[in-house]
């Protein structure tokens, strides 16, 4: 199973590297294909390859490359790899509007061309102009996501070593010194724990979305003096680590995504995913329309039927089944409304998952900033926090 | 004809090594402009290094690369001592073969392979447990120094095994028994024939074993835990942000360090003597 995953990730993240020097060579022959979007994906937006719905009312194929979540993998993809004159759209957890925009690599939105984006109350709801959400496809004012799906993360547990945990305090217990394992990343085991310190009074910080250099050496202090006390048995850094993490109670709690607790539970495994009273992490994916040169009139119409369909019911459900993720509001009335696409089991889960992540949102906690201000600044501390 | 045919694998290096590691080390003096970076000439980045977290990234790599290194060398030499001289040659081959083995199979596979083992509830702990060998599973075989070196050391120790095994076999057994009908002893043989007659292989090994480590950043992921960071890893950290000319300045220490180490083998001892005796002792 590990060596599946990591084959099937490291061949695709070629596939893709090839795909995008190739055309980045011989745009003439990439854009020759024509009716066909070039839609660079973290894995996440993948309809299982099914994209028959979108090409049967545009005409056009999708092609699907999966790239890396990492900051710097989809910069790299736009900046360093000749993607910007490969992809029409790149669908990743949003957030990266600031380095997207002021290096001109995607375009504003007119939502004037998404029929679906006014039939979609989560976006007003949670993501819209003056709420804290809005940073996650917005910038400047304008809109630059379309955000295809909706998700609060905390942390997992096992009840039966723990009992019933409702803290980020919990990381940080001494009574589960060693069995914790924290997500290699600043911008959500960072800022889970500021968010934690914030709410348990244990340090002064304004704004656990965006930090300053000392309020987030602070965090970084406090972490490194938990990980000198040996609280912390890992920090991991792929899905399949964790889930192994979780599957072979090689930790308690773990800081990580409701996906796993999903695969652990299918592995039998009886983990729970906490509901904090301190709030969520609370995320969303950004499909940005990318600003490619080599893109003529028709095929932006395209991408903007493709951006359309993205926030359409069959997709919706079809990711919330697959993923374990909130997607849109029409997803649970296509999902009933259809039993001869999604048995009644499915669209139970549909609704199920669809409630649980909108509780998360009306709950709140602090949204993931994946390109704060001092981002350089948090890189840094970050490896001060891990070479401690 | 000949010499356009020799020069091909001349410009293999060129186009393929060199350019690329030239490219590297002037990255590393040039500065950041917005998410690209631009021509200049600073040392920014190597004030950063030494600044920052990332000199004790640095010593902690070499440490670790260091230790490493000696411990694939105590157990490779040994290894590859009993195949050249006291193995007999089809003995050899086969042994040397499965030596092969594991390059068939991609490291980080092996090393994520290795979590199965010596996790808390993995095979030898739950083997000692029901042997009733210890109470507790043992915390220190998984994500700790241990398994950092375990990692480390499966994974490059193989390669040093070959250049050894090729410099001791290519020692030309009359001196030993000059020695021997002199009345040394075989350890006397030993450190002042044998020993001295392998320090190439020796210093080939430490190159293949100390490089490779230093640059290692997948098993610290996988086998250290808590952050085990080195070199490799705020490499690959420092690009997240796209600071380019850092991740070219910490890649610049590795090379420096890499050629000096070529550079000593190459003064200190004859390649092509060395070399010679390889494609002796193959005829």
């Amino acid at each position: 199973m590990s060596s599946g995953y990591l084959n099937r990730r490291d061949a695709m993240r070629l596939a893709a590297m090839a795909m995008v020097s190739g055309s980045a060579m011989l745009p003439g022959i990439a854009r020759a294909a024509g009716g066909t979007i070039n839609f660079a994906d973290i894995g996440v937006g993948d309809p299982n390859g099914d994209w028959s719905k979108y090409t049967a009312a545009s005409g056009y194929n999708v092609n699907l490359v999966s790239i890396g979540n990492a900051p710097s993998a989809i910069l790299n993809v736009l900046v360093s790899s000749g993607g910007q004159g490969t992809y029409d759209i790149i669908n990743i957890v949003g957030g990266m509007q600031k380095p997207l925009v002021e290096n001109d690599l995607v375009e504003k939105i007119d939502t004037s061309k998404i029929p679906n984006w006014a039939k979609d109350g989560f976006i007003d709801e949670f993501l819209g102009k003056g709420k804290p959400g809005f940073q996650f496809i917005g910038f400047n004012d304008e809109i630059y996501g379309v955000p295809t799906v909706l998700q609060g993360d905390s942390f997992a547990y096992l009840p039966e070593k723990t009992g019933k945990l409702d803290s980020y305090a919990a990381l940080f217990d001494p009574q589960w010194k060693g069995y914790v394992a924290l997500e290699d990343n600043y911008t959500t085991a960072a800022q889970k724990t500021a968010l934690y310190l914030k709410k348990a009074g244990l340090a002064q910080i304004g704004n656990p979305d965006d930090m300053t250099k000392e309020e987030f050496k602070t965090v970084i202090d406090f972490l490194i003096d938990q990980k000198k006390k040996g609280q912390f048995r890992v920090i991991w850094n792929s899905f399949e680590q964790a889930v192994n993490l979780i599957v072979n109670k090689e930790v308690y709690v773990i800081d990580c995504w409701e996906p796993m607790v999903f695969v652990a539970k299918s592995k039998g495994v009886d983990a729970v995913y906490a509901d904090p009273k301190e709030g969520y992490l609370l995320w969303a994916m950004a499909a940005y329309l990318v600003k490619n040169p080599n893109r003529s009139a028709e095929q932006t119409t395209a991408a903007y039927q493709l951006l359309d369909f993205m926030l359409g019911g069959w997709y919706g459900a079809t990711l919330t089944n697959l993923r374990g993720y909130m997607t849109n509001p029409q997803a649970v009335e296509y999902a009933a409304a259809n039993p001869s696409e999604f048995p009644a089991d499915q669209a139970k889960r549909v609704a199920e998952i669809t409630d649980n992540v909108k509780r998360k949102f009306q709950a709140g906690g602090t949204w993931q900033n994946r390109w704060p201000t001092e981002v350089e600044f948090y890189e840094a501390e970050w490896s001060r926090f891990k070479a401690a | 004809m000949r010499q356009a045919l020799l020069s091909l694998p001349l410009l293999f290096i060129v186009i393929f090594m060199v350019v690329p590691l030239g490219v590297t080390i002037m990255v590393s003096f040039w500065e950041r402009a917005g998410l690209r970076f631009k021509p200049a000439f600073t040392l920014k980045s190597y004030e950063t290094i030494v600044e920052g977290a990332r000199l004790d990234v640095l010593i902690r790599s070499i440490a670790a690369a260091v230790e490493a290194t000696t411990l694939s060398l105590l157990i490779a030499y040994p290894i590859a001592y009993v195949l050249a001289r006291k193995a007999s040659p089809a003995v050899a081959r086969l042994i040397l073969l499965l030596f092969t083995v594991p390059f068939l199979i991609n490291y980080v596979v092996r090393n994520v392979a290795w979590t199965s083992l010596l996790g808390r509830t993995g095979t030898i702990n739950s083997f000692l447990i029901q042997a009733g060998i210890v109470d507790q599973p043992l915390d220190w075989l998984l994500y700790s120094n241990f398994s950092v070196f375990l990692g480390l050391i499966s994974t490059y120790m193989p390669f040093m095994i070959f250049p050894l095994f090729l410099s001791l076999a290519a020692i030309d057994r009359q001196y030993l028994e000059a020695s021997a009908d002199l009345g040394a002893s075989a350890v006397a043989t030993f450190l002042r024939i044998t020993l001295p007659l392998s320090l190439p292989g020796i210093f080939a090994a430490v190159v293949f074993g100390f490089v490779g480590c230093l640059g290692e950043s997948a098993v610290p992921i996988i086998m250290g835990g808590v952050g085990y960071e080195l070199l490799g890893n705020t490499i690959t950290s420092s690009m997240d942000v796209l600071n380019y000319p850092l991740a070219a300045a910490l890649s610049t220490v590795v090379i420096v360090m890499m050629l000096l180490l070529m550079v000593s083998w190459y003064l200190v001892f004859d390649l092509k003597t060395f070399l010679g005796k390889i494609l002796e002792w193959r005829s």
